[in-house]
């Protein structure tokens, strides 16, 4: 794992000194809170429905044990017993006080932790396949080249007040984990015919109000010139985003406002002049970084397997939770924190410890934290499977349905979100509850729910997607089809007039018995069904079948 | 169709210390609890409010002062939208999230300085 160096600890440090006084300002009256307000969103602190929220970065979601022990210990100090993993790789805690945060902060620091840009019109978090480093299908660990961008993009002067908030993901597998094509610069790394690493760089993608998918501007980028093309590809975007107007001020916007072709041109130029200056990495430099995301001493003379008597419960989790390693003594675990029923993303600081304690003893002491609000173990040795899962059935974390319907992402929604229209929660917990018995018949299936247009519920890209919104100061709920985030990336559609939060329910059952009814067979995804069949029969069972 | 009930306004905040949400209570005093709200029925009572609000904003107290619009529904002071029925209430789905601990008691009233 990637460890502080002098300068990172110093800059962490300091901005937890400087945060505390502005702290003290803000608390004595010194500060007004329009003059507070930039600070502390610098500093993730946003102001929330119900209380503050402080939302952590986790770079590519990646912690160690001793990360994780600290994150459970600030829940049970500082906050009410547990936090929530994001949809960007993030925790945040909900219940934390404005006077604690100093403290917080320092606490973090103590890990090589902070909350720096987990806010704010700059470079936020950056993301990457939660299976990374220990997949069998990537070309190489995507994680060192998110960590020279973290350290290009922290406090960045020049992007430190862009139009809009920025973010970038890292993929180098065949399987697009990352969703990068719906951030605003994806990143997929890939071996060129000569066998070097370059990038394909994807520009102006995102949800929200308008959702758009990346355009490929840059194929073939050589990795010694990572850093230069997105200065130059930031600039540009610096320099001709709007800032008249929240809601174009996105770089998809201008990417689809000038053209992907004129927007690739004016970038171009500006790399050109500046490819070989301070920016282009030295090949040493790249395989520092990859030095400290060398993977773990995989023992060779693993003992035989000794497989457990039969026991469907553990079959079922293997079957579904787990995932073919680079190594073939080991497995790739996901630990879903998606209870049937359960607040999806949510994890106490009791299974936070324990989580951590599995960790270390089984997975080299690493744990990532997915895109989709689950947890991985990325290192697993075969053999320690069994003991693996009754360890987090102990901590009720060993539900067997990563990438089933149960599987859901949701956003905090109403129930926590200052912006939100409608709660996600309660209604995922209730489909949750309601295709439960036939999850396993249903097969892979990914339903997102946003709370508001803001998107955080990635519900552009759900097979299935809800979205909240507020129609007459009740909750009610969109429903789209049809959307993915992986590597075949597409946006869904809605399918007609809204419903209640009752009626999203039975809703989104009729959507999955339609395509239980209709497809050639098992083997036959939603998606792939989908794509076959159209809307048409969807809407038919929603609208027309219902209203006879 | 029944007549609905007239609007009326409450106002509301977040504490500045915690951030938890506040109403403003008919003692002029900063309660977390909903039904405490003081209500305002006419135009005068509104500007009374939200002067209250910015003043206790401007002493630091309470930040983002806003009127709520509610009904009264059999005697109970009822948030118009769901969000604020929400905020007025809390998460509804804490009974299901692992680890929750509740906060000892409710918080006391926010009092003026003296």
């Amino acid at each position: 794992m990637y460890r502080y160096d002098e300068f990172d600890a110093a800059f962490v440090r300091q901005r937890v000194a400087q945060f505390r006084g502005q702290v003290e300002r803000r608390l004595s009256g010194e500060l007004t809170e329009d003059e507070f307000k930039p600070l502390r969103l610098m500093n993730g602190v946003y102001l929330q429905l119900h209380a503050y929220m402080l939302r952590i970065a986790i770079p590519y979601g990646t912690l160690s044990s001793r990360q994780m022990r600290k994150l459970a210990h600030i829940a049970r100090t500082y906050d009410r017993g547990y936090g929530h993993f994001t949809t960007r790789q993030n925790l945040q805690f909900n219940w934390p006080s404005l006077k604690d945060m100093p403290a917080i902060l320092d606490e973090l620091a103590d890990v090589e932790m902070h909350a720096i840009q987990t806010s704010g019109n700059c470079i936020r978090n950056v993301t990457a396949d939660h299976f990374a480093g220990a997949t069998a299908d990537e070309v190489a660990d995507p994680r060192p080249y998110a960590e020279i961008i973290r350290q290009w993009s922290s406090l960045h002067p020049e992007f430190s007040f862009l139009p809009r908030k920025f973010k970038v993901a890292v993929n180098a597998a065949t399987s697009d984990r990352a969703a990068i094509q719906v951030h605003d610069i994806g990143l997929q790394l890939k071996r060129a015919r000569n066998g070097a690493l370059v990038f394909d760089v994807y520009v102006g993608g995102g949800q929200g109000r308008t959702p758009l998918l990346a355009k490929l501007i840059k194929p073939d980028l050589p990795e010694e010139h990572l850093l230069s093309y997105l200065e130059a590809a930031l600039r540009v975007y610096n320099l001709h985003g709007r800032r008249d107007n929240k809601y174009k001020a996105r770089i998809k916007i201008l990417v689809h406002e000038m053209g992907a072709e004129a927007y690739a041109r004016e970038v171009e130029a500006e790399w050109l002049r500046i490819r070989d200056g301070a920016l282009k990495l030295p090949d040493a430099e790249i395989r520092r970084i990859e030095a400290y995301f060398a993977k773990p001493a995989f023992p060779r003379d693993i003992a035989k397997i000794k497989l457990p008597p039969p026991n469907r419960a553990f079959d079922r989790w293997v079957i579904r939770n787990t995932a073919t390693h680079v190594d073939a003594n080991h497995s790739i675990v996901t630990i879903s924190l998606k209870p049937i029923g359960g607040v999806p993303g949510d994890a106490s600081a009791d299974q936070m410890d324990a989580v951590a304690d599995i960790a270390e003893r089984y997975s080299y002491d690493e744990v990532r934290v997915s895109h989709e609000q689950n947890l991985v173990l990325p290192h697993v040795r075969k053999a320690d499977l069994p003991a693996v899962y009754q360890a987090l059935k102990a901590i009720g974390l060993a539900e067997a349905n990563a990438g089933l319907a149960t599987d859901i992402i949701a956003c905090p929604g109403l129930d926590y979100c200052a912006l939100a229209n409608a709660r996600s929660i309660p209604i995922s917990q209730r489909i949750s509850e309601r295709l439960a018995p036939k999850q396993d018949v249903i097969g892979d299936l990914k339903i997102k729910i946003s709370g508001c247009i803001n998107a955080c519920g990635h519900h552009h890209v759900g097979h299935i997607g809800i979205l909240g919104v507020e129609k007459r100061g009740e909750e009610h709920y969109q429903l789209l089809l049809g959307g993915s985030g992986a590597e075949d990336a597409a946006l869904a559609t809605i399918t007609g007039p809204g419903f209640g939060p009752d009626g999203i329910v039975d809703a989104v059952e009729t959507v999955v018995d339609t395509y239980l009814r209709l497809r050639k067979g098992p083997e036959e995804t939603f998606l792939a069904a989908y794509a076959r069949l159209g809307l048409d029969p969807f809407k038919e069972a929603l609208y027309v079948a219902e209203a006879a | 169709m029944s007549k609905k009930p007239a609007a009326l306004s409450v106002l509301t905040a977040n504490r500045l210390s915690d951030g938890v949400a506040v109403f403003l209570d008919f003692e002029g005093a900063w309660s977390t609890i909903f039904a405490e709200a003081s209500v305002a029925s006419n135009p005068d009572e509104v500007r009374a409010l939200e002067d209250r609000g910015a003043y206790d904003a401007q002493r630091n107290i309470i930040v983002e002062p806003y009127l709520v619009e509610v009904r009264k529904i059999d005697g109970t002071l009822v948030p118009v939208r769901q969000r604020e029925r929400v905020r007025a209430a809390g998460p509804s789905i804490l009974g299901d999230v692992p680890g929750y601990v509740a906060p000892p008691a409710p918080q006391p009233r926010i009092r003026e300085a003296a």
